[in-house]
This record gives structure tokens, sequence and C-alpha cells, in this order.
């Protein structure tokens, strides 16, 4: 099922009316440790649905902005990073860096505690109460909560992920540009069946175990497939595709190519961190008119 | 392009004089009951493959988790590896390497999901957590919760004790050779991009998180680099690479920004066993070749693990 349920607007309306009942509450506590001469980190705190405190790192540079910013979508992963693995420091002189522990994250891991593998599934056979509806709606405000800072150039605002980050940008605005690499909501239960790969491979288990649950499944999914998401997306977008001929590469993802109307690269994966990052790290940098990037980029990506 | 790397690239570590009285205390210390529980997993067991979780207890009575994984269908004893994780990774059910003929145990060392109950530093925090102190050190726990992860599959019935071999890429890369280093059980070895190698020259190197947090640190305490570089000597893959002499093989990206290939390059030198090969992959960063070099990892354990002729050590 890769059209979007009769009733996609409303479930996920009702989802921010939900979180619009709550106020984020931020408290932002320096972090020391962290910090440089060219960049203030802060632990942040923050509300969302739930209500569920949340935690992220905030990264203002040193100077007077406004600076462009960027945000790091929860991850799907246990660890929450200041700034992704592999990624120059120096990156925090020239933007205001954003990430964000998604409810079940660690640093925001109580009550909830998630598990990998284990939360893609968890109540996947609700809609209503599966966990990711509260996992975007924490991905929505920590974008709202990222707009408020008054250091942000509002024009200059990338967010950066998985299929969360394209969720995000069609879900509320803020975003002028999007960088995505989908991974778990195109197509989520077909693809499942072609692979035997996590995270994927946590719906076959599940579907395995609970054969009676797979209309349920399919249901719950079709409010999170990013085709659904697609026609809302307006930031410039780039779209990290999986390596070509593979179930994420280039050629599969065309239908959700074809359904974003905002302008639209594609980057299909060279099987190279560095050169997959590096094309990355240039297309932000030029979306941001950062003009000396190689001076941001990690030592051994430099010319 | 990007700069070239000196294959010749001498890290400035040395071998403490007491590095094999250290460890060898250690070792000592640990040896307590295993304690081994094994969990089925139905949610996780597929036609082909079986998965469990094992629990065991290692250093200073923490109790550790992995994930087990068997082939449906195995001969009565069976080649066995173990695969250890990144920094950041959340351990992988590693039922691929089961589909490969391998009982597979994915170890989860202490700190990490699953394994974090009595002790949690946190990420970023791990890799200086007591950095000034050997003796409390988190990877000294952490290296041996991986040492430990052997004696868990000669425990096993269904595992061919003398066919045992270590994988993993990253932090994993590092703990291979640790392991590699320690337990001689170990017929063969594959280590990726490998991290905890050459500290005090990764740091230079690189300014990229993990590594960058022991930047992080000394730019707080300037005046601990001294004790910060004395205790990391202990746990620097260099010093151990020497005691390897299981055949192994060693992957690096030329353009790796997490763990330098300069580091990967010293180390793989220091490589004690005859039987060693280095795979430089340009082009490629923290991958380390990946996509080209898996099909080279799983020739080479076939080879040493599965043609039922052991290499003699």
């Amino acid at each position: 099922m890769n059209q979007a349920p009769q009733t996609f607007r409303e479930y996920w309306q009702e989802t921010l009316g939900r979180l619009a009942r709550y106020p984020a509450c931020p408290e932002l506590d320096p972090v020391p440790l962290r910090s440089t001469a060219f960049a203030t980190l802060y632990g942040v705190r923050l509300t969302s649905v739930g209500p569920y405190r949340l935690f992220g790192y905030l990264s203002i540079p040193t100077g007077t902005g406004p600076f462009p910013a960027i945000y790091y979508s929860p991850k799907y992963q246990s660890v929450l990073e200041i700034i992704p693995q592999g990624t120059a420091n120096l990156i925090r002189s020239r933007y205001i860096v954003f990430s964000l522990a998604g409810r079940g994250q660690r640093n925001a891991d109580t009550p909830y505690a998630a598990m990998f593998p284990g939360l893609l599934t968890e109540g996947i056979d609700d809609a209503a109460t599966y966990v990711f509806r509260g996992i975007v709606a924490d991905s929505v405000r920590g974008l709202e909560f990222l707009s408020t800072r008054r250091e942000l150039d509002p024009k200059r605002v990338a967010v950066v992920g998985n299929d969360l980050a394209l969720i995000t940008a069609a879900l509320t605005s803020g975003a002028t540009h999007v960088v995505a690499a989908p991974a778990l909501f195109y197509k989520t239960a077909d693809l499942a069946a072609k692979t035997q790969t996590y995270p994927l491979e946590e719906v076959n288990d599940y579907l395995r175990t609970f054969p009676a649950r797979a209309e349920a499944v399919r249901r719950t999914l079709a409010y999170y497939d990013l085709l659904a998401f697609a026609p809302r997306v307006a930031a410039e977008t780039l779209l990290m595709a999986g390596a070509p001929g593979t179930l994420l590469g280039g050629q599969a993802l065309k239908p959700l190519v074809d359904a974003i109307p905002g302008r639209m690269t594609v980057h299909e994966s060279e099987h190279s961190t560095y050169r997959d990052g590096l094309y990355a790290e240039q297309w932000i940098a030029a979306q941001c008119g950062i003009g000396d990037l190689q001076s941001i980029l990690p030592e051994h990506w430099r010319d | 392009m990007a700069k070239t790397v000196p294959a010749d690239y001498q890290c400035r570590v040395r071998k403490p004089d007491d590095f094999d009285a250290f460890w060898q205390d250690v070792v000592r210390q640990a040896a307590i009951p295993l304690d081994v529980e094994v969990v089925p997993d139905p949610l996780r067991t597929s036609d082909d493959v079986e998965v469990f979780e094992i629990f065991y207890t290692s250093l200073d009575h923490v109790r550790i988790a992995c994930w087990y994984c068997r082939p449906t269908r195995r001969a009565e004893r069976s080649p066995a590896i173990m695969f250890l994780p990144g920094y950041q990774m959340d351990p992988p059910i590693p039922k691929e390497w089961a589909r490969k003929g391998y009982i597979a145990l994915s170890v989860a060392p202490r700190g990490k999901l699953r394994s974090n109950r009595q002790f949690n530093p946190g990420y970023p925090n791990l890799l200086t957590h007591n950095i000034v102190d050997r003796h409390t050190y988190a990877y000294r726990g952490f290296y041996v919760d991986t040492w430990r992860g052997i004696d868990v599959l000669l425990s096993r019935p269904e595992v061919d004790g003398t066919r045992i071999g270590v994988v993993g890429s990253s932090q994993g890369g590092g703990l291979v050779i640790t392991t590699a280093a320690m337990r001689p059980e170990v017929r063969a070895a594959a280590a990726g991009v490998p991290y905890l190698c050459g500290f005090m020259d990764a740091i230079e190197l690189t300014h990229t998180y993990p590594y960058e947090e022991i930047n992080d640190y000394l730019r707080r305490h300037p005046d601990r680099r001294t004790e910060v570089a004395d205790t990391l000597a202990y746990f620097d893959g260099i010093n151990f690479a020497d005691r390897i002499t299981c055949p192994i093989v060693v992957n690096i990206g030329l353009q790796d920004n997490v763990c330098p290939p300069e580091t990967g390059y010293a180390l793989f030198n220091r490589i004690g066993a005859g039987d060693k090969q280095l795979y430089p992959y340009d082009g490629h960063g923290h991958d380390g070749g990946r996509a080209r070099h898996g099909a080279i990892v799983d020739r080479f354990f076939a080879q040493h693990l599965q043609s039922g002729q052991v290499s003699n050590r």
C-alpha cells in the first residue's frame, strides 16, 4: 500500500495538534567540556507530545550571527551524537548545529528506553499508538525549537537525517533544505520482503511471529510512507540514495523523486563514505553560502 | 584529491615496561565464573537461523549481553565468528554470519545497550572515562568483555574451538586486534579501519569524534596530558599487535575521516603474524572499501575456518 490513507491528513493534524498542547519549555545548560573557542555547546531539554522530555545538543558558533543551521533529526540508533561521527568539529564554527534524541534514545530514555533492533516495530500494529508517531512529533518539536533561536538565519536551515528529515520538513515550516537518506519508511513492507538486513528485517521478524497482523502493519506503515509526505516537501532537497541497483538506489526512489515538488538533487551512493560524505558537505555548504568549505572538512578530505 | 598517506608512518606510542604484567594481572582478576545464561529469542529466529540472547559475567562482575546465532542446519561442531561492535553502533544480530555457516556471537561490551545496567559512562564520554588511571579506565573492562566472549564460544558444545575467528570494523577492528593478541584460540582475524590504535597521533591527525573526545578532555585539563598518554599506552592496539600470530587481514580507507589511515599503517607494520595482509582502499573513508572488501573477508574466513585445516600457532 503506497497510496496515502484517506485519513492521512487528519492523522498528522491530530498528532501536531497534540504536540501543540505541550509547550517546549526548553532548558539550556552549557557543556564546557565540549565547548571551544569557536563554538559553545549546550545540553537542551524540551518537551514533546506525551508529554515526554527530550534531550538534544545545541552548538552555537562564536561571533555575531545570523548563522546557517544544520538540524540533525533523530537517528535510528541508541547513541545521540553532537555531530555525526567523522564530521570535522570545525563545522560548528560556521553552522548552528542541533542534534536531537528522539524518545527512547540515550539521554531521552526515561521512562522509555528503546531497543535497537526493536524500535521500528514497537506498537506497529496500531497506527494510533505506533512509537514513531511520537518520534515524528519529537523531530518536529526539535525543528520548532531551533527556529526560535535568535542567532539563526531562517533562510538557511538544513534538516539532515534519514526518513525523519523528509517527514519533518513535510509536516512543519522552518526547513529551507533537506538532506535525507531513506532507510525506514519508503515502501517499507514491500522492501522488507526483499531483504534480510536490519532494520527492515525487524518487520520480517515481526510478521513471521504475528502473521495475522500483516494488514494492520501495512495500514500503519501507510501513514509513514515517504511517498505520502512527498507532495508537502517544499524545501530544496538532496536525496542520498543507495548504490545503483540496490533496494533504495536511485531507480527505486524515482517515484519519490517525481512526487516531491521542490527542487531536488539525487546522489546515488558510490559505496564510499568519503565520496558520498564529501558530496553532501559540498551541497550543504553551497546552499548555505559557505565559501571556504575546505577549512571545515575533515583533514583527510581536504585538497 | 585528498592528500597522500605515508605507508611507513610511525606512531609515537611506546610500550610501557610493565605492559604484559599489567594485562596479566587484569586477566587474573577476570578469572571468575562466566555464569552463562542462554535465552532463546523466538521473535528473531527464522527457518534458517536460530537466535539467542546470551548473558555472561565479566571483570568486576559486570553482566554482559550478546546476540548468538546458529544455522539451523549445521554440523555437530561448527566454526565460529565473534563480531565486535563499532563505538556508537548498537551490536547487531549476526544472522548474516550464521547464514554463511558460522556460529556467530555479537558482543555488547559494558556500557553498550543491554550491557549498561552496572556501567554506563555514555556517549560521548566512554573514551575518556577515568582516562588518567589505567586501573579503572573504561576500556580495561571493555577489552576483557570481548576476550571473555571467546570463553563463551568455547563453552558451547556446537562450537569447534579450533576454528574461531574474530571480525569487526572501527572500534570493532581495534577490538579484533586486542582479542587476537590476547586469545590464542583465535585462528583468523579480520580488522577493518581499526580504532583504538595510535591514540595520541590520531588526535592530532584528525579532529572528528570519537577521537575528538580526548581533545575536548585535554583542552579542559591540559595539565593531565602526560597521564592521559601514559594510560592510553596500555590500551593502544599497536602495543598489542606484536602478540598476534594468527592469520590476519586489515583494511583501511586512505581518506578515513574517523580513524586516520596513518595509524592503520603503523598498526599493520607492528603485527607479529607472518600471515598478514593489508588492503588500503584509495577513494574510501571510514567504510574502508567495505563493498569490495566484504568478499575478501568471506574468502579469508572460509579458507582458515571452513576448510578443516587450521593454521598452526
